[in-house]
């Protein structure tokens, strides 16, 4: 047993390190067993019967592959995924999922009040009322009924097409969420 | 290569066959059982395939394994054997094949 031979070992041993130690110990016994039997009974150098077994990491997540499906009572792989998936979850639906489904919510009802009230305040104006308690001001800038009008269903239009926006945005972040879910367990 | 991946769909379905009926024979240690399968083209396995197929096998009580030391000087080996479970699923396992060979070769006659 030379130095290319058990570096090979620890490698594999490394990759292992998810499963429990009796298993390893005998994983890596039965390898270091086969790589004796090839040297002194085919003669094989160390390199040849390191080309032979593969790649370390290949050889370690074969025996891995078949450990975590079978294993169903704990895995360290899942645990992880699980808990990622929370945690970005939960970060998600503390900021994002409040604040685009709101913004939402509030932008489609801006959508529909401003042009009524652009409505509203030109009927005033078309029977020679002027509203005092709606009105169109962007700063000290106030429009005439007229104006405001145009502007009001302008920016309204507007404001409804990014309530929509965000609306499937908020669908589609529910949606992405359910498939992830889907996806780990 | 599409007859390449067709073959390895076939090896992938029968090596715990094989494994199961060279074991029955008598107990065997992976290498040896690998030896064995290299005579033959289309069985040849590689140790990342053998290995944690032998474990799955005992996961599943089909195998016991147990350490034998060994008279040439060599490292201890581990040895296979078939358990009873191993048995009856490897008898089943004969009564399948056969069903699929004769249903093929029935095909074969028909065509």
């Amino acid at each position: 047993m030379d130095k290319v031979m058990n570096h090979y070992l620890d490698q594999v041993d490394k990759y292992l390190k998810s499963m429990p130690t009796g298993e390893r110990v005998d994983i890596v016994k039965e390898i270091k067993s086969e790589m004796l039997e090839l040297e002194k009974l085919q003669g094989l150098s160390s390199e040849q019967i390191i080309e032979r077994l593969g790649n370390p990491k290949e050889l370690a997540k074969a025996y891995l592959g078949d450990y975590i499906s079978k294993n169903t009572t704990f895995s360290w792989k899942k645990f992880c995924s699980i808990v990622g998936f929370y945690s970005l979850v939960g970060m998600g639906s503390l900021f994002i999922l409040p604040i685009i489904s709101v913004l939402s919510v509030g932008f489609i009802f801006i959508g529909i009040i401003s042009p009524l009230s652009g409505v509203i305040k030109f009927i005033g104006f078309l029977f020679g009322f002027d509203l005092p308690f709606v009105m169109f001001q962007i700063g000290s800038f106030t429009a005439p009924p007229s104006l405001a009008l145009l502007l009001s269903v302008l920016l309204g239009g507007l404001f409804f097409l990014a309530g929509k926006g965000l609306w499937k945005l908020t669908i589609k972040y529910i949606h992405i969420i359910s498939q992830a879910k889907k996806k780990i367990f | 290569m599409k007859l390449e991946d067709w073959k390895s769909q076939i090896k992938k379905g029968t090596l715990e066959f094989c494994i199961l009926l060279m074991i029955d024979e008598k107990p065997c240690y992976g290498y040896e059982l690998m030896a064995k399968l290299d005579k033959w083209e289309i069985l040849k396995t590689k140790e990342s395939t053998i290995y944690p197929l032998l474990r799955r096998l005992l996961k599943e009580e089909f195998l016991t394994s147990s350490w034998q030391e060994t008279s040439e000087g060599l490292p201890p080996r581990k040895y296979y054997s078939i358990t009873q479970k191993g048995k009856d699923y490897l008898h089943m396992m004969l009564i399948e094949w056969d069903n699929l060979l004769s249903a093929i070769s029935e095909i074969k006659g028909e065509s």
